[in-house]
């Protein structure tokens, strides 16, 4: 178990105020109902498709995960080691919950499934993850989706 | 995950982050959040369980529907069930909890428990019919023999192209680690990360080998390996004598 106050006090806390970026905007995007949105998932855990090139550090760019990537084909490159990994090597849905999307849709609670998944290595430098992100969003409407969740560890 | 949301946000696309830590999200402000109460590294809870994960994604969502932001937090309501230890479950082997004695004791120990924990691992593969080992693209024998290598002071080059040879040791500790921890949760009892934790780092020749391992690399002249070595083997919970 890794819970915020299992952490040493100073490393509890630099997370706890980890720095953002000040932004002078409060974007707000709006869309039809859950129903009928295409929905991807973002995720910060730093993984990869076996086979793929892991996150080596503190890399800031993003890997691409197919939604039909079995779940033996996922591995987590993120460079911490102060979060628990047995709940996704026991079920990814722990961090990568693609099952239950494909659930969801199946029963059209949302409307459909991303083509595509992403994740990022959520330890990297947000400024420098924006060139990225701008980049994917491209890649996120060409794939019509119009709704992320953003899944952290 | 908050920049990621107001970058993706500003390009036009809504977006729900889930938050493992409240307070951070709420210094940073995304335009939506779900604050789930479960450890880190679990966001959409107990593994396992599609009923619970289903809730907290379903909650996050919904929230996508509402036209009251930016921004808004919300809390999941209920913790994660499977926080609790199970007190049925039996570590698929134990060793002598030391690992202070010579070091090529402790090394032996190793080889000798790969041996073992290869056995458990098939269980769980057996199983679940799947693996997160492969970071290192080593066979277990193979990441086991590099930290030894490491361990004996050898310095050993990396055995794969485009990686360095501490990126390397990051990469065979994390396949050791995924290995030792699959095989602790085959079978049908339902241990906690907290069990499977006390027993790998204090039960097992493996992480004191680990552990030995931090000392040893944070005795060198390498800058890069010492940052490594110190922040990116041992959980910051299971540092012995906070150095």
């Amino acid at each position: 178990m890794t819970r915020l106050s299992d952490l040493p006090p100073t490393q509890a806390r630099r997370l706890a105020e980890l720095e953002c970026p000040e932004f002078e905007t409060r974007p707000w995007v709006t869309g039809p109902e859950l129903s009928r949105r295409r929905v991807a998932i973002v995720s910060s855990a730093g993984l990869v498709v076996r086979g793929d090139d892991p996150f080596r550090g503190r890399d800031a760019d993003y890997r691409a995960i197919p939604t039909d990537t079995e779940a033996g084909e996922l591995l987590i490159s993120h460079i911490s080691v102060n979060f628990d990994r047995t709940g996704a090597q026991q079920d990814r849905n722990v961090v990568f919950p693609l099952d239950r999307l494909t659930e969801m849709a199946a029963d059209g609670v949302i409307g459909s499934v991303a083509a595509t998944h992403y994740s990022f290595m959520g330890a990297s430098d947000p400024t420098q993850m924006e060139s990225h992100a701008r980049e994917l969003a491209g890649r996120l409407k060409n794939d019509k989706v119009d709704a992320v969740i953003l899944a952290p560890v | 995950m908050s920049a990621l949301g107001h970058y993706l946000e500003e390009e036009g696309i809504a977006t729900v982050a889930i938050s493992l830590i409240r307070a951070q999200t709420e210094n940073t402000k995304p335009p939506r959040a779900l604050w789930v109460p479960f450890e880190l590294g679990r966001p959409f809870g107990p593994p396992d369980d599609a009923a619970f994960q289903r809730r907290v994604l379903l909650m996050a969502l919904q929230m996508l529907e509402r036209d009251s932001g930016p921004v808004i937090i919300e809390d999941f309501p209920d913790d994660d069930p499977r926080a609790q230890a199970d007190p049925g479950w039996c570590p698929p082997l134990v060793a002598d909890a030391g690992g202070n004695g010579p070091l090529e004791t402790l090394v032996a120990r190793l080889q000798s428990e790969i041996l073992q924990i290869e056995d458990a691992h098939r269980l769980w593969a057996a199983q679940n019919g799947r693996t997160m080992i492969g970071l290192s693209g080593l066979s277990i024998r193979d990441c086991a023999r590099y930290v030894a290598d490491w361990l004996n002071g050898r310095a050993p080059k990396s055995p794969r192209d485009g990686f360095s040879a501490p990126l390397m040791l990051r990469f065979a500790v994390d396949d050791l680690k995924a290995c030792y921890l699959e095989a602790g949760a085959a079978g049908n009892a339902r241990p906690s990360s907290r069990q499977l934790g006390d027993w790998f780092w204090d039960k097992t020749a493996a992480g004191a080998a680990i552990h030995r391992l931090r000392e040893v690399c944070l005795g060198s002249e390498d800058e890069r390996l010492k940052l490594i070595a110190g922040n990116f083997l041992v959980p910051a919970m299971r540092v012995r004598g906070g150095r």
